[in-house]
């Protein structure tokens, strides 16, 4: 059974159709890439499957394990091992990192029927977790992502997932913005975090990521459905031909 | 002129003049009567009358306070909370009666000087003849002209030139469950003198199901380069009605730091006047409001920029929880001559319920023109971005609403200069919250 399967996915938001019939399947150990214009629905599709209360999914199904997602509120699907990188990370002033990542931490060891989590013991492996994206470690006590840099939202992102260790990652234009010295870093913390165990879902604007983080699926996504899905040489071949191939009226 | 006389008396001026005055020196006699005249010319205010057009007074005009014959008794609850401050000086009044077995004035150290206003009163010449009623009287505000009319409880605290006394001087109201109908009138003057520097706490706070009313006003007069740090803690009942006024002059060089907090109350109102009359003087007003569901609650601060290069930082945030209202009326006066002026003013409010109500007006007034003034004011809810965000790692709806709810208003709690008053204030911040087990394993 996948990890992730996506049936006939469709949702709106207000009232405007985005994504408009996506199947996907997504298998354990496995890294997925999904590509596509601007436009194309990529970015809400990652919502949708996070649960985000401004969209309404109208038909179709999203199963983790067999389970229905959409029936799941946000912080139940975190709890079952999902986990989104946000696009544009928000910042909440006034809730140090540590604090809330211990939060959440808890919030899922808590839905696992585990204690809390250790504190020194957390400390631990929060810290050796921020060297696999090489952030300092003055931003643990700063309030999360306030002030942040563009770059070090997003390596703050990869150090959330590492610490909190999803069964799927979902990450949302992670690389877009990125200089190549911060993209090199982002991949290395999630290549460092593939495993058997934990299946990734990369969505992306620029093929450039998937030099970095070699994906084991390419799907293209064009206008609210996936129209394409290869090997990582289907990115390669994106690259050089664009997306106006897919696009309505070319596609012949 | 007929109609004058035929006028029928208020039923606070046969209180009034029913009253035993033997014991009082012909002065304050004198002020008291000057009070209560203009009490009775103008009356309670109408929703016509600017400063008070928002603010929601219901039946306290037309209910009849009265002192309390005797206290009331103290709850359990009550009795663990007379001592917050540590090591602090202390004076308790209960239903608006000094009790000298809960007070505690004894060790006072050098320099400082903690009476009772009846004592103070007896000093021929001492700083109540000369100060008592002379700086917030000024004001036109119906609730101090009966304080200064009926006033008997209080305390006058003075800090000689230079003294900078360690422990805090905390004065504690508590209205009992008995208070029903009673009216509380505590005075404080505060007198600092050159240099000196010191910290005030009042905390005034009531049983819930008691309809009172307590309006307590505190006049401060901060002479050269003193530094006065006052924090104001108001958690009424959910029946009693707090109408306050704390009013500051603050002489060259002088420097207030006030702090507010509102808690709790059927209906809180709070005005604070501050006059920053010499050159060099400095004012910080922090203040936050708590607002309950079914509840009122009102800061109004004057501030007054009367000499040159004074500054002033006003910050206060609201949080409003159901069906709430809430006012913020903000004054930056200043002066003509009032050169070199730097004042800024900002109010922010959370609204945690679409049937919230919050009234924040600014009011600039300024008549010298090399000045730096600015002021902010907004009305908002929760960033639901922010509370998403938190949902997809895991932390609950409800959790993430109160630590967002949180975040917002401890800023105001962050830096606070007394720990254990800053302990007991992030304690009724928390209680109020949603998700407060979550919030509370944050800290």
């Amino acid at each position: 059974m996948a990890l992730l399967e996506i049936r006939n996915l469709h949702a709106e938001v207000d009232g405007e159709e985005i994504l408009k019939g996506i199947d996907l399947s997504l298998d354990t150990g496995e890294v997925h890439a999904i590509m596509g214009p601007n436009g194309s629905g990529k970015s809400t599709l990652a919502k949708v499957i996070a649960g985000d209360p401004g969209y309404e999914v109208t038909d179709g199904e999203v199963l983790l394990d067999g389970n229905n997602v959409l029936e799941m509120e946000p912080e139940e699907r975190a709890r079952e091992g999902m986990f989104l990188g946000f696009q544009y990370p928000v910042e909440i002033p006034g809730v140090s990192n540590t604090y809330f990542l211990k939060a959440a931490a808890n919030a899922i060891r808590k839905h696992r029927g585990e204690p809390e989590v250790d504190a020194a013991q957390f400390l631990k492996h929060v810290r050796e977790r921020m060297q696999l994206v090489q952030m300092d470690e003055s931003l643990l006590k700063r309030p999360v992502n306030t002030g942040f840099s563009g770059g070090e939202k997003k390596r703050n992102e990869i150090f959330q997932m590492a610490v909190l260790e999803p069964r799927l990652a979902i990450l949302d234009e992670t690389d877009s913005g990125l200089d190549i010295d911060a993209l090199r870093t982002v991949s290395h913390g999630v290549n460092a975090l593939r495993s058997p165990e934990r299946s990734f879902l990369l969505i992306t604007h620029y093929q450039r990521l998937l030099n970095y983080i070699v994906p084991d699926t390419v799907h293209v996504m064009v206008d609210g459905r996936i129209v394409k899905s290869g090997d990582k040489q289907l990115a390669i071949e994106l690259e050089e031909s664009g997306y106006s191939l897919f696009e309505e009226g070319s596609a012949a | 002129m007929m109609e004058a006389v035929a006028e029928p008396k208020s039923v606070y001026l046969q209180d009034f003049q029913a009253r035993d005055r033997s014991a009082e020196p012909a002065w304050w006699e004198t002020r008291r009567e000057a009070a209560m005249q203009r009490f009775e010319a103008a009356g309670f205010p109408t929703r016509k009358v600017e400063a008070w057009k928002q603010t929601r007074l219901g039946n306290v005009t037309q209910e009849h306070f009265r002192p309390a014959p005797a206290p009331g008794s103290l709850g359990g609850a009550a009795e663990q909370r007379l001592a917050v401050v540590d090591d602090a000086v202390r004076i308790v009044l209960v239903d608006g009666i000094l009790d000298t077995g809960r007070s505690d004035l004894e060790r006072l150290p050098d320099g400082l000087r903690v009476r009772t206003l009846a004592a103070a009163l007896q000093e021929d010449g001492g700083v109540a003849e000369q100060h008592l009623a002379r700086h917030a009287d000024a004001e036109p505000h119906p609730f101090l002209a009966l304080n200064t009319a009926f006033t008997t409880e209080g305390t006058v605290i003075e800090v000689t030139s230079g003294a900078a006394p360690e422990q805090a001087i905390e004065l504690v109201n508590i209205m009992t469950a008995d208070s029903a109908g009673v009216a509380s009138w505590p005075r404080v003057l505060i007198h600092g003198a050159t240099s000196s520097e010191f910290t005030v706490v009042q905390r005034h706070e009531g049983a819930d199901g008691a309809a009172y009313l307590t309006a307590p006003v505190t006049e401060v007069i901060a002479e050269a380069n003193c530094n006065v740090r006052l924090f104001h803690y108001v958690d009424e009942g959910d029946s009693g009605s707090h109408l306050g006024v704390i009013h500051a002059t603050l002489d060259r060089d002088a420097q207030l730091y006030a702090h507010a907090m509102h808690a709790g109350g059927q209906r809180v109102r709070n005005d604070i006047y501050v006059n920053l009359d010499g050159p060099g003087a400095s004012a910080t007003l922090n203040g936050l409001y708590l607002v309950h569901n079914g509840q009122f609650s009102d800061i109004h601060t004057w501030v007054r920029h009367n000499a040159d290069h004074c500054s002033s930082r006003q910050l206060v945030k609201g949080v409003l929880e159901g069906k709430s209202e809430s006012v913020f009326d903000g004054l930056i006066q200043v002066a003509k001559g009032a050169q070199k002026t730097d004042a800024e003013q900002e109010n922010r409010n959370l609204l945690l319920s679409p049937k919230g109500l919050a009234h924040s007006n600014p009011r600039l007034e300024i008549y010298a023109d090399d000045v730096k003034c600015g002021h902010g004011s907004t009305v908002g809810q929760l960033d639901e971005a922010a509370v998403f965000y938190m949902r997809t790692r895991g932390v609950s709806e409800e959790e993430a609403r109160g630590v967002l709810t949180f975040a917002f208003a401890n800023e105001m709690l962050d830096d606070m200069p007394l720990a254990s008053l800053q302990t007991y204030e992030r304690e009724a911040l928390i209680s109020l919250l949603p998700g407060e087990e979550t919030v509370r394993k944050l800290l």
